[in-house]
């Protein structure tokens, strides 16, 4: 195998917060493949956005910081790489579409000044041209009428309109990573089949490989190749997203597969409860404790779960799962 | 479609007026909610699908007289309430209620949990102190929430444990129908099942009728005996839940439905993707015609130019496409 794009290896984040220092992420290691598609998937908080901002150079200021770990990007050092580097590769290589569509539009300018703008800073085009490539990006990114509508405000598009758009911006430097957080969460399905079938199209003609956040194991597996499944800020487990979804080897994985009513082919009268996952995800507090965090949701505990924190089980066909009894599943 | 309907909905039509451009111009109408009809079944479910802004919640609004229909009739166990008032229409109040979408910002953040389920016990009836606790007390228990749990406030719970809350503030005054509006959507996944298994088991404790307002069609193929889908303010098809999700008959149906992105791989490979492109229709400037005409893989001239009837066909399965006759075979 050739040397992946991105290399995240034993990633510390430290987050301040009043009540202390606590490990948001807590020695997370992933490779990125050229052409690749990767999703992170897990629970509101257990640190997927923080691990798309490090990547990009973004944590909050003052808040976040790289502990320990690191990032290599094309064999580059990323954590210790300068702030103008750092803006250098944001505009260039690593691209991302944020989670609130909405917000992370200015509502003042033109979505056509916007996308211009960026082509402008990063790539020198002149007005005229950046102005004309904005509106080639908007047709790219299929917005019908793209010429006209370049002169648009975001309040005058739809919501997957202006999600879009936020995917021609990030396209706009052509770059080699981009990252998707929740790109499609406020939208409906068809919009959502619309928006999966561009980022489809876009790996096929350019290569660009991606990473993609989502709480939705159906787009995982019709997007990604591979997946990692994070609870509290750690990995649960890592893998080829068909093989995690025939046999997931965390119980916190196999609890998300099942709990989920899966929409079915030939539908019949039978129905049955859900599985549950019982209790809540931990608190920040909890997060960086030298012992299963999942333990109080799970149903295969046994003493040494609480004793120690799991390592890494890895099994022939690329799957590995942070459980003390990955091997039981 | 059901022998004894505890809902039954004729012609319900909401309207809003809306400003349009600059100028004076004359009064725009959105008709947000346009000549709809349905049943519920005593007991059963009915599940209302369709896009962002198809009048899902404004139906179920009007319903629940939170917002003021146009025009129609809303029958609840064979009355007509969409004219009540007064003390009528407090006991109106009383049968139906509602559990909203967002478990944090429909909860006020200064009533201890305790005295947001007994609010309605208070606002809606005049049920002795003693016994609105033992309802309480009662309630907490049939939610899951422990009995320590009732001093404190919404924002000490987690998102799971606050749409609890909101479940069992809707039950407080033994309401017969409850509108769910998307009740699990801001909750993640391994939370959502607590909640739909909760739901569940709560309507054949009290043979509650819910109206239930999803995005997520695997939700809604788990939870409803039947499916109104609606598109840009109307009922489009309106089937039992196998009928809906096994034969499928309109076009937007049909794409709604491929457009589910799926873990089961045979599924994934079987079915085939309808794209439907562009975006709906400016619902202030409706276009004449089938209103989904302008998006549909299938649509023919009479599609642009007469609005379908919704009918119904075999099996009493209902259905409003110009492309689908009495045989129930869908055209695509
Ligand atoms: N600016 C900040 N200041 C303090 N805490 C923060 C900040 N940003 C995030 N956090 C905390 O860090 C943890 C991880 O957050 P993160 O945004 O990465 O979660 P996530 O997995 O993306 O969740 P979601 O699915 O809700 O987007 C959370 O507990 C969050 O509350
Ligand atoms: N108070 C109001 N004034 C004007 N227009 C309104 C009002 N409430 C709703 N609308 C419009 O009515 C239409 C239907 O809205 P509604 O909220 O019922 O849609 P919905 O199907 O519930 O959508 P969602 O899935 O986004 O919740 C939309 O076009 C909406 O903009
Ligand atoms: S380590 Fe123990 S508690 Fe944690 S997931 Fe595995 S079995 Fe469950
Ligand atoms: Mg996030
Ligand atoms: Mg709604």
């Amino acid at each position: 195998m050739t040397e992946p794009l991105l290399k995240v290896e034993n990633l510390r984040i430290e987050l301040t917060t009043r009540a202390g220092v606590t490990p948001v992420i807590d020695n997370l290691s992933f490779e990125l493949g050229h052409g690749e598609n990767i999703s992170f998937v897990g629970e509101s908080g257990c640190g997927k956005s923080m691990t798309a901002l490090s990547i990009m150079g973004l944590l909050p200021e003052g808040v976040g910081r790289i502990a320990s770990g690191s990032i290599q990007f094309h064999g580059e050092e990323l954590t210790t790489a300068s702030t103008e580097r750092l803006r250098d590769i944001r505009g260039n290589e690593i691209s991302m579409i944020f989670q609130e569509p909405m917000t992370s539009l200015n509502p003042v300018y033109t979505v056509g000044e916007q996308i211009a703008e960026v082509l402008r800073a990063h790539q020198g085009l002149s007005k005229k041209a950046a102005w004309d490539m904005a509106a080639e990006l908007l047709d790219a990114v299929r917005i019908p009428n793209a010429k006209s509508r370049v002169g648009d405000y975001p309040f005058q598009m739809s919501g997957g309109q202006r999600q879009r758009v936020m995917i021609a911006m990030a396209l706009a430097c052509k770059p080699k990573i981009l990252i998707a957080d929740e790109p499609t969460t406020a939208l409906d399905v068809t919009v959502q089949a619309q928006i999966f079938d561009l980022l489809r199209d876009l790996r096929r003609n350019t290569g660009t490989s991606i990473i993609m956040i989502t709480h939705d194991m159906g787009a995982v597996a019709e997007m990604a190749e591979r997946m990692i499944v994070m609870y509290a800020g750690r990995n649960a487990e890592i893998g080829p997203v068909d093989q995690i979804i025939d046999r997931p080897r965390h119980p916190y994985t196999k609890g998300l597969i099942s709990c989920v009513p899966h929409i079915v082919a030939n539908l019949t009268e039978e129905r049955h409860d859900l599985t549950e996952v019982p209790g809540i995800v931990p608190s920040l507090q909890e997060f960086g404790k030298n012992r299963c965090l999942f333990a109080s949701r799970c149903n295969l505990r046994t003493d040494e779960c609480l004793r120690e924190r799991p390592p890494a089980r890895e099994f022939e066909n690329g799957q590995k799962a942070d459980c003390w009894h990955a091997e039981e599943l | 479609m059901s022998d004894t309907p505890l809902l039954k909905v004729e012609n319900l039509t909401v309207r809003f007026a809306v400003k349009r451009g600059g100028g004076f111009g004359k009064k725009h109408f959105l008709y947000a909610v346009d000549d709809v009809s349905f049943e519920v079944a005593k007991g059963e479910t009915l599940a209302i699908v369709g896009e962002s802004g198809s009048g899902k919640t404004t139906a179920a609004l009007a319903v629940a007289r939170l917002v003021d229909a146009y025009a129609g009739e809303v029958d609840l166990g064979g009355h007509e309430i969409l004219h009540l008032e007064g003390e009528d229409l407090r006991r109106v109040r009383r049968k139906v209620q509602f559990i909203f979408q967002d478990p944090y910002s429909s909860l006020n953040p200064r009533q201890r949990a305790e005295d947001v389920v007994r609010e309605p016990l208070l606002s809606l009836t005049d049920t002795p102190k003693e016994e609105q606790q033992k309802i309480v007390d009662d309630l907490f228990a049939h939610v899951g929430l422990r009995p320590e749990q009732k001093r404190l406030f919404p924002h000490q719970f987690s998102g799971g444990q606050r749409q609890r809350i909101g479940i069992a503030r809707a039950l407080a005054t033994q309401p017969e129908l409850i509108i769910c509006d998307e009740p699990v959507s801001a909750l993640d996944v391994a939370v959502q099942a607590q909640i739909l298994n909760l739901l569940r088991r709560l309507q054949t404790e009290y043979g509650l009728t819910y109206l239930f307002i999803s995005h997520d069609l695997g939700v809604v193929q788990h939870m409803s005996d039947s499916i109104a889908v609606m598109y840009m303010g109307k009922i489009v098809e309106h089937a039992d839940r196998l009928s809906l999700f096994n034969n499928p008959l309109h076009p937007y149906t049909s794409a709604l439905l491929s457009a589910v992105p799926t873990v089961d791989k045979t599924l994934r490979e079987k079915s085939r993707r309808i794209l439907i492109p562009g975006d709906p229709p400016d619902p202030v400037n409706l276009p004449k015609g089938c209103r989904f005409a302008n998006r549909c893989p299938v649509a023919q001239d009479r599609c642009r130019e007469t609005e379908p009837d919704l009918k119904t066909v075999k099996g009493g399965h209902r259905i409003a496409c110009h492309l689908v006759d009495h045989t129930a075979v869908s055209p695509l």
